[in-house]
């Protein structure tokens, strides 16, 4: 594939788009203008998201932290209620004893919790 | 004017930050041959100005997924063809014919036309896609072997061949008409 032997390039002169040359310029600069225009709208967008996103975002973890710890300390405290002994049994006992009564044995399973 | 992939690079990064004037630099140097390439594909030249026009559109859109800035052109130049054949299936849907009638189709290559603009289009509507793609970046664009070869993702012992065919093939269909440029490009 010497030089010789290769066929002289091929004048496609009459398919260049850039023969009118001011209508070829005017394409390039209306196509950069519409570009760079798009390209800034979008760059615009993009920075508006961002700054609406970061204070959006801090404001749902403080939420979510507060929420959190709400359902936290009503659950400790139910749980507080829950396995607190209660003094019941004690104080009826201690009626009981006050008054020098013997109760029943049935009375006394029942406020010791037994079946009676 | 071809630019170095150093150069294109630098372009690329200065669209990405929003320089005005490298959005014009970048369409001057690449809309011909996004024509061409697009050209390569419809066969219509009106369709190809248009098809060069929306791809540089995309690509400004997109130009974060243009990993490689240095490979602008291979990577634009995809986005060339694809919008090319979308435009090409759209109008096979339709079958409708050329718009205004003189422009032809790679697909219909029977033109009777004395025009050396119809006779051109015939004759490139002979060959392939890919060496449409190198003899029209070469003879049009003036872009060397090593250019066309990283922008195509070729060889450029394929770019050399498919140049020389492509040559073979358009001399032997334009016999008659005067295809030589005045100035003759190195090959």
């Amino acid at each position: 594939m010497s030089d010789e032997s290769t066929p002289r390039p091929i004048d496609f002169s009459e398919l260049d788009p850039s023969r009118n040359e001011l209508r070829w310029a005017r394409s390039i600069d209306r196509l950069a203008s519409r570009g760079f225009a798009e390209r800034r709208k979008r760059i615009s967008v993009e920075h508006q998201l961002l700054s609406w996103a970061r204070p959006v975002l801090a404001v749902a973890a403080a939420l979510c932290v507060m929420v959190w710890t709400a359902g936290y300390l009503v659950s400790a405290r139910r749980t507080a209620m829950v396995s607190a002994p209660t003094t019941a049994p004690a104080l009826q006992i201690a009626t009981w004893a006050a008054n020098n009564k013997m109760p029943e044995t049935d009375d006394l399973a029942g406020t010791l919790g037994g079946n009676p | 004017m071809v630019l170095t992939q150093e150069k294109t690079a630098a372009l690329v990064q200065r669209v990405l930050r929003g320089e005005a004037p490298a959005f014009a630099e970048l369409v001057r140097a690449y809309l011909r041959p996004a024509y061409s390439v697009a050209l390569s594909i419809l066969g219509r030249p009106a369709d190809a100005e248009d098809v060069a026009q929306d791809s540089f559109m995309k690509a400004f859109a997109s130009l974060e997924s243009c990993h490689e800035p240095e490979r602008f052109a291979a990577w634009f130049f995809q986005i060339v063809r694809n919008c090319a054949r979308n435009l090409l299936d759209g109008r096979r849907l339709r079958d409708v014919a050329p718009d205004d009638g003189k422009i032809l189709e790679f697909a219909s290559p029977t033109s009777e036309s004395a025009g050396m603009r119809e006779a051109l289009l015939t004759a490139l509507a002979e060959l392939d896609e890919q060496k449409r793609e190198v003899v029209l970046l070469h003879d049009l664009e003036n872009w060397t072997h090593a250019e066309i070869a990283r922008a195509l993702n070729i060889s450029e012992v394929h770019s050399r061949q498919h140049l020389f065919r492509a040559r073979q093939i358009l001399r032997a269909k334009l016999d008659g008409h005067a295809t030589e440029p005045s100035e003759e490009s190195h090959v």
